[in-house]
């Protein structure tokens, strides 16, 4: 599959290049992580906003269809994982800059909310249900999680800047040369394209999820039907 | 729509009153936790009176978590939420109903709590007035979303787990503006951020919850 | 260096991961009678 080699390749890629950045005088080797962790962080917001707009779409009752559920459910699962490696990426690469793991600063602390958000829809949406009840529950869920992020996006940036005035800007400032803006734009690319093929994938395990339910629920209701001839006829 | 949500908050807080959990269970976890943080934190180098407005709302948000439970466990005898949906009570109502039966709950413990934050973390109050708004409007929210998500979870039998993983993640505003609103009124001094600027964003929330609810409640009662 | 290595290790194996398990629970599903 064509969408699949262009993923792979442009990732390879990227490892390629970014593995191979000159070092910088502010943070050594770690400014290569400017090669992944914005393209993961891009591919989680595109992720998410996915998510949020597959909900409305089958909110809506005129544009209500399951292809939108199983896509907002499939997104949303790629959306935790892009999250949690944005999480990890972003905390390795501000590790030389801050000198411990996790500093409270406004994007990191944002992002720990979005993973929490998307944790509990994960959650949700495993707990077994028709189709149908699925997908309102989930996408009602997705809408409230929607609704709070601009009031979190308030919340935590007033909050944070009462500490800390500078923010934390992870580009070290002699590198916006042409060998790492290439490699932060191969990353974007090879992030993208590989949501997509995940994306594609993912839906496509959960049509084949939804059907095989179908079918084990026909199966019991045939078994059913067939235990109760007997007593009728006697 | 009022008179449904009258009545279903009626019906609530009458149910309350007669059981007493609130009073008996809810109230007395609010305080054992704020005993636990005095034990978790040091008392006498003053991080408790600096941490206090922290603490009395995680102790509000951890009760909330209770009181919206009890607010579910009420209807949860089998078929008694299939009633309610039929009784042809305008959901809307039933919303503003049970949130309002949970937000006065809340009132009251809060009200308790802060007894024991300003008599067990030696705390003074300055800014009263600013206190109680913070106090008006973080309930309103945490009540509506707490009843939002309570809906939503409510027939589940995983709920008791799953309502904690959803719910706080979205309050989590919530407890940012309230501590902060709540800060400046124990000391007194404004900041970047004025207390009045909190506020607004705790009455954000309120708002865009209790809309939410109004305009959904009704679909998320079909499951 | 180590750091960064796990940086990009860690970000390829879950990616590794997670996609071989969609392949794999795509055929198995597909397979069933």
């Amino acid at each position: 599959m064509s969408l699949g080699i262009a993923a792979l390749v442009t990732l390879a890629a990227t490892c390629v290049l970014g593995l191979t950045l000159p070092k910088t005088v502010e943070q050594a080797e770690y400014s290569r992580m400017i090669a992944i962790h914005p393209g993961i962080a891009w591919t989680a917001y595109v992720a998410s906003s996915v998510t949020a707009l597959a909900s409305i779409l089958w909110l809506w009752p005129r544009t209500r269809h399951e292809r939108w559920d199983l896509l907002a459910g499939s997104s949303a699962e790629l959306a935790t994982l892009f999250t949690a490696l944005m999480l990890i990426t972003g905390s390795i690469w501000g590790r030389p800059t801050w000198g411990v793991w996790w500093v409270w600063d406004a994007r990191l602390t944002l992002s720990a909310l979005m993973l929490a958000l998307l944790l509990g829809y994960d959650a949700l949406r495993r707990v077994p249900a028709e189709p149908d009840v699925r997908a309102r529950r989930s996408a009602m869920a997705a809408l409230l999680a929607l609704v709070v992020v601009p009031v979190n996006h308030f919340a935590v940036t007033w909050w944070r800047t009462l500490h800390q005035g500078r923010s934390l800007d992870l580009t070290p400032k002699d590198s916006l040369d042409g060998s790492f803006l290439a490699a932060m734009t191969l990353g974007f690319l090879a992030m993208t394209l590989v949501y997509a093929w995940l994306l594609v994938h993912r839906v496509r395990v959960a049509r084949l999820e939804d059907a095989r339910d179908d079918l084990a629920l026909e199966a019991a209701i045939d078994e059913r039907r067939r235990e109760a001839i007997p007593v009728a006829g006697a | 729509m009022w008179r449904d949500a009258v009545l279903v908050a009626g019906k609530d807080l009458r149910i309350e009153l007669r059981s007493r959990i609130a009073l008996q269970q809810v109230g007395p976890f609010g305080v054992l936790v704020l005993v636990l943080f005095a034990f978790a934190l040091d008392p006498d180098r003053g991080i408790l009176t600096r941490a206090a407005p922290g603490l009395f709302w995680v102790a509000v948000l951890f009760s909330a978590l209770l009181a919206v439970q009890r607010s579910l466990a009420v209807e949860g005898a089998d078929g008694v939420r299939d009633a309610v949906r039929l009784s042809g009570l305008d959901p809307a109502g039933i919303f503003l109903g049970k949130a309002a039966a949970v937000a006065v709950q809340l009132l009251v413990l809060e009200v308790v709590l802060g007894a024991g934050v300003v008599l067990l973390y030696d705390v003074h109050i300055v800014g009263i007035w600013t206190l109680v708004a913070a106090a008006l409007s973080a309930t309103a929210g945490l009540a509506a979303a707490g009843s939002l998500y309570g809906a939503l979870a409510a027939g589940l039998r995983v709920r008791e787990t799953l309502l904690p993983l959803l719910l706080l993640p979205v309050v989590a505003p919530v407890l940012i503006a309230a501590t902060r609103a709540s800060e400046s009124a124990l000391t007194g001094t404004s900041f970047e951020v004025s207390a009045g600027d909190w506020l607004g964003l705790l009455a954000v929330f309120a708002v865009l919850y209790i809309a939410f609810g109004l305009l959904a409640y009704g679909p998320l009662l079909e499951d | 260096m180590g750091y960064v290595f796990a940086g990009y290790g860690i970000t390829i194996a879950s990616i590794a991961a997670y996609a071989g398990w969609l392949l794999r629970r795509a055929r198995s599903l597909s397979s069933k009678p």
